[in-house]
């Protein structure tokens, strides 16, 4: 008879139960304590607190299995499996909830919205996410998957009181639900072949039957359907422009890096495992689904003066550079799409960031005016910009480059020239856009006002990710030892 | 110091930066101090290298390596040839004159201006030393940030448009150039079971020949658009017509030859099949030609003296990137010197325009003549720099152009033909230049009382003026130092 | 004579729900009805649950379908309270007035 709980079972959760037990206490202390300024600082500290213990509980998995020379830690009878590549997307999604933590505080003070349920769902979202990453039962990828979602239609829906932010989280719910619904039913067609949830039970099924079984052919359809919706490639990208525009922008900076991230780790672990023996089945249509999220994030960001909107489309041209990585197939690719979603984080989580600096008062601080002059207004936040700017259009010396690299090289090292040459010309294409933005920041007209005030949780945020962004752009080393870790034996 | 002299090199316009970031910002004449002692320092650590080089060694010298990033196989590997060596020194002779030259020019936020333009030296620099490919690719895309700040913020009226422009083009070739680099890496890797960038070693791949061919025209496309060549020049006017002065210099002096530079370091050597194949050589030798008598003709019909400058530099790179594809010893040599020379007679040039635009304001040849009377020492450059450029003897100009067509002519006689109807064109254009500007009566009053140049600006062009004499009279030590790297070219591309 | 309903008949039924469920959740303008739709492709997904574990003889399924069950009440409750959010900014349940971010 095997144990319920054991010492392993305990080890490989862990994070996840400090992020649920913090997420319980945020809401119960901001029960408990008194209603004003301190009591919310308190709630931030938490949650900090919270990320902090996290992370220490990962570093402990990591030593671990570094110690070992990387096996996979399976747990509660093979629903967790801790891996390198659940690790790498754990440390990503930690970076991303840890910095959305850091830049909400003024943001959520200014729109007048405090309070702990923001924090808690923060914490919450990150627990499903953690279960996406490194669940290999799909009951469990599946209340992963709706922990992440549940939690973040509310986080996009928090400013009650505007008509933007409800409208945003509505359509975003009734999206996000239909591709949930979706990839249940991909998940019961999966179950129905192979009379088990388990993925390794599932893949021994896959391969038995082949690609061309027509129920496989239906559970590629409708997976690939939900994920793409998830990841926001095109065309079923409709959802994120209205969720970025509308919502609270860190949780949109979270929502673009982790949420896409997370959908991405879900993709990884079915298609590179059970389908991988149905490749043929899904390789055309992600080729199909990753060339046209470069076209039409591409193409529809050059039109934008929502510089959050804007920053939406870029985010479907980049999930349509991670498909590629996925396309190439390879060892290389499937680094190539680590090391870009980590960069990601950095870059993307900063460009939002500097949104968040220029919300203040009356002033939205999304319209691509709101940024002129910024150069002279505040040169500190006019020069980070630029940085993650050059990083999300991929020029060195900035860790964009590194994750196109990757890109590009597993294209080549697969034999996909045509899909590189396509690539590369969509990232020169790209740089108009985000070069739009630098002109107006550097050389617009000065807006009046008082210069751009930061709070002690955004300095540290702008910090960390411009130094982890221009860091990796310069010696990208530790960031490449990172991504190999999913490929390790 | 010996051993690590070209990271000295590479980091002294860096250290630049950083002097000036932690200068004061209020002391304007504190700051253009600064820059110039960066400049300077530049200029004089380049220096011993030149002092100790070996003429006639083989392969590199001065060689640095470290590993930068291990699991890629990229490191950080420095080292000159007789080739880099020029260029090397040109682009430390150009980047502090194009500091010095600022020196009234410029008066808006002047720590950011100079600070771009030593980060841009430093990324030319690296471009130039790197021997290996991915630091070569790495800097060769740090130089399109600062020029793109430096024409957007600084520049003319059209200045953002002919920014965005220039970047646009640049990294359009240079992402498909990077396309090349990975599959000639990848090549490599299967081949010999090592991830390298090192281009020595990427030389014994031996490359299938369709493969081979794809990558050399994804780097034609980086190196062309880069040259520029026709029909990839557009963005070259416009970005030379809106830059300010120093910018001007620094494009016509060094970014362009980062892209003949290419061809002759990594499309000749690494593929020479494909650069030895006839229709290769004669689709380019044809659109050289293009841009030689296209580049004069249009620059005959200019009504704006900058933008005839800069057409005549797509003229005068033609000749260079003819040169390069006549293959043999002359052709190569030849457009090796003509890159140092068009740097020099064109950065005279592009600073004589800017004095006169400094003092006038307005670019219109109509709107001058007759400035020999009120102007008589820059009426004496600007001859000086004519001469040069069209090729007269006893100057640079003259040593190149007769070089390159000399090895033209051994290739086939048609192309030499027309190249020397581009010489013809190119004399008539700047002396007619010349004649509309400088010559006959004052037609205008404003021109009277123009002053004359400055002792500063007489500084900034005696090394130009020092340097254009010396390969005119005396060119051996040049071709010396070219003779050995152009000869393992030859070798490599003999193999056909 | 009657055919014996078999796992195919389930999953043709399924099938069906599932298309009619995307269907009203991509056409229909009235929210409320949005929600029940999403709905009907959650019970798509029971029916095949359900089916698959009487044909394979394996529970997890049945648990799963638990999972599923719980799951529609929640994301009904969310839902519905973003929609009531909505309702008093705006004092509509109807899809084409949620109208203010374009497409």
């Amino acid at each position: 008879m095997t144990a319920f709980y054991t010492g392993t079972d305990h080890f490989a959760v862990l994070p996840a139960l400090l992020l649920a037990l913090f997420g319980c206490a945020v809401l119960l202390f901001e029960f408990v304590l008194p209603v004003g300024m301190a009591s919310r600082r308190a709630l931030a500290a938490l949650t900090l607190a919270g990320e902090g213990f996290t992370a220490y509980s990962l570093y402990r998995q990591h030593s671990y299995l570094s110690s070992q020379g990387w096996p996979a830690l399976t747990a509660f009878q093979g629903a967790v499996t801790i891996d390198g590549l659940a690790l790498a997307f754990n440390w990503m999604f930690l970076a991303a909830a840890g910095l959305a933590a850091l830049i909400s505080y003024r943001y959520l003070e200014t729109e007048g919205e405090h309070s702990g349920e923001y924090y808690g769902l923060l914490l919450f979202a990150q627990f499903g996410m953690f279960f996406l990453a490194s669940g290999t039962d799909l009951i469990v990828q599946f209340t992963g998957l709706e922990t992440m979602a549940l939690s973040f239609y509310v986080l996009v829906g928090f400013l009650r009181g505007r008509r933007r932010s409800n409208e945003a989280a509505l359509k975003y719910f009734v999206l996000g639900v239909l591709s949930s619904g979706l990839i249940l039913y991909g998940f019961s067609v999966l179950y129905g072949i192979s009379g088990s949830t388990k993925l390794s039970a599932v893949a021994g099924a896959v391969a038995g039957r082949g690609a061309g079984d027509p129920l496989i052919w239906l559970a590629v359809a409708t997976l690939g359907a939900g994920l793409f919706f998830k990841i926001a490639a095109a065309p079923f990208h409709m959802w994120a422009p209205d969720a970025y525009d509308g919502g609270p922008t860190p949780v949109v900076a979270y929502l673009s890096v982790a949420s896409k991230a997370a959908a991405f780790v879900l993709l990884l672990r079915l298609f590179l495992g059970p389908l991988a023996a149905a490749r043929e089945a899904w390789q055309g249509l992600t080729v199909m689904v990753a060339l046209a999220s470069l076209a039409v994030g591409t193409i529809a960001a050059l039109s934008q003066d929502n510089v959050k909107r804007l920053l939406a489309y870029s985010s479907i041209a980049h999930g349509g550079y991670v498909l590629l990585g996925l396309v190439a197939g390879n060892a290389r690719g499937l680094q190539g799409i680590v090391v870009y979603l980590l960069t990601y984080v950095f870059m993307n989580t900063g460009a939002f960031l500097v949104l968040v600096l220029l919300r203040r008062g009356e002033a939205e601080g999304n319209h691509i005016d709101d940024l002129s002059g910024l150069m002279r207004r505040s040169p500190a936040a006019a020069v980070l910009m630029l940085l993650f700017l050059l990083s999300l259009g991929g020029l060195p010396p900035s860790s964009g480059f590194i994750a196109k690299y990757y890109i590009f090289l597993a294209l080549v090292e697969s034999g996909h020239y045509a899909l590189a040459a396509v690539g590369a010309i969509f990232a020169a294409a790209g740089l108009y856009y985000y070069f739009r933005l630098v002109k107006t920041m550097f050389g617009g007209r000065e807006l009046a006002g008082e210069p751009l005030a930061a709070s002690m949780g955004t300095r540290v945020a702008m910090v960390s990710t411009a130094v982890v962004t221009l860091g990796l752009g310069l010696y990208p080393e530790p960031l490449l030892q990172l991504a190999l870790l999913p490929v390790k034996p | 110091m010996e051993g690590r002299l070209l990271s000295l090199i590479l980091l002294t316009p860096l250290a630049g930066v950083l002097l000036l970031l932690l200068t004061p910002g209020g002391n304007r004449r504190l700051i253009k101090l600064m820059a110039n002692l960066a400049g300077v320092a530049g200029f004089l650590v380049t220096i011993p290298l030149m002092m100790n080089f070996k003429a006639g060694t083989r392969g590199y010298q001065f060689t640095e390596r470290l590993p930068w990033i291990p699991s890629l196989g990229v490191e950080y590997a420095l080292g000159v040839d007789g080739i880099s060596l020029l260029l090397v020194a040109l682009t430390a002779l150009a980047g502090a004159l194009a500091i010095l030259c600022s020196w009234g020019a410029v008066e808006e936020r002047l720590k950011e201006f100079y600070a771009l333009l030593l980060l841009q030296q430093a990324g030319m620099m690296g471009v130039f030393l790197a021997t290996d490919f991915f630091l070569f690719y790495f800097c060769w895309e740090l130089v399109l940030i600062p020029m793109y700040f430096i024409i957007g913020m600084w520049g003319g009226e059209r200045r953002l448009y002919a920014a965005i422009k220039f970047v646009l083009y640049t990294v359009l070739g240079s992402v498909l150039m990077l396309l090349g680099i990975l599959a000639l890496y990848w090549q490599h890797f299967q081949q010999t079971g090592i991830y390298s960038f090192d281009i020595v070693k990427l030389m014994q791949v031996t490359l299938p020949p369709g493969t081979e061919h794809w990558i050399f025209w994804a780097f034609f496309i980086g190196f062309a658009i880069k040259v520029p060549m026709f029909p990839f020049h557009t963005w070259l006017p416009d970005a030379h017509v809106e830059a300010p002065t120093a910018g001007s210099v620094i494009l016509a002096a060094v970014l362009l030859k980062m892209g003949t530079y290419g061809f002759v370091r990594f499309s000749l050597p690494l593929l020479p099949n494909a650069s030895a194949d006839r229709t290769v050589v004669r689709v380019i030798a044809v659109l050289s030609l293009i841009a030689i008598l296209y580049g004069a003709l249009v620059s005959l019909m200019q009504k704006d003296w900058k933008r005839l400058v800069a057409y005549s530099s797509v003229s005068h790179m033609g000749f260079c990137t003819l040169g390069i594809f006549a293959l043999n010893h002359a052709g190569i040599a030849g457009s090796a010197l003509q890159q140092v020379n068009h740097g020099i007679s064109t950065s005279m040039l592009f600073l004589l325009v800017g004095i006169i635009y400094e003092r006038r304001h307005t670019r219109e040849i109509a709107q001058y003549g007759g400035l020999a009377h009120a102007m008589p020492g820059f009426a004496k450059v600007f001859a000086f720099a004519v001469f040069s450029s069209a090729g007269l003897p006893l100057l640079n100009g003259f040593i190149g152009e007769f070089t390159i067509l000399q090895g033209v002519f051994a290739a086939n006689r048609t192309w030499a033909a027309f190249a020397v109807m581009g010489v013809v064109l190119g004399a008539a254009y700047l002396l007619w230049l010349y004649q509309r500007t400088m010559l006959g009566a004052v037609t205008r009053e404003e021109n009277r009382g123009v002053a004359d140049l400055t002792p500063r600006e007489w500084l900034t062009f005696l090394p130009l003026m020092a340097w254009a004499l010396w390969i005119g009279l005396y060119p051996k030590p040049f071709f010396d130092v070219l003779d050995a790297p152009v000869r393992a070219i030859l070798e490599r591309v003999a193999v056909r | 004579m009657l055919h014996p309903v078999g796992t195919g008949h389930y999953l043709v039924l399924s099938l069906a729900l599932l298309l009619v469920g995307i269907l009203g959740v991509l056409t229909r303008r009235n929210l409320v009805i949005v929600l029940m739709s999403v709905e009907l492709i959650l019970n798509a997904v029971n029916i095949n649950l359900i089916a698959f574990s009487k044909h394979t003889g394996n529970l997890a399924g049945q648990v799963f379908a638990i999972f599923v069950i719980t799951l529609a009440v929640a994301e009904a409750a969310v839902g519905l309270g973003l929609l009531i959010a909505l309702f008093r900014n705006r004092e509509t349940t109807s899809a084409d007035e949620v109208n203010l971010l374009r497409w």
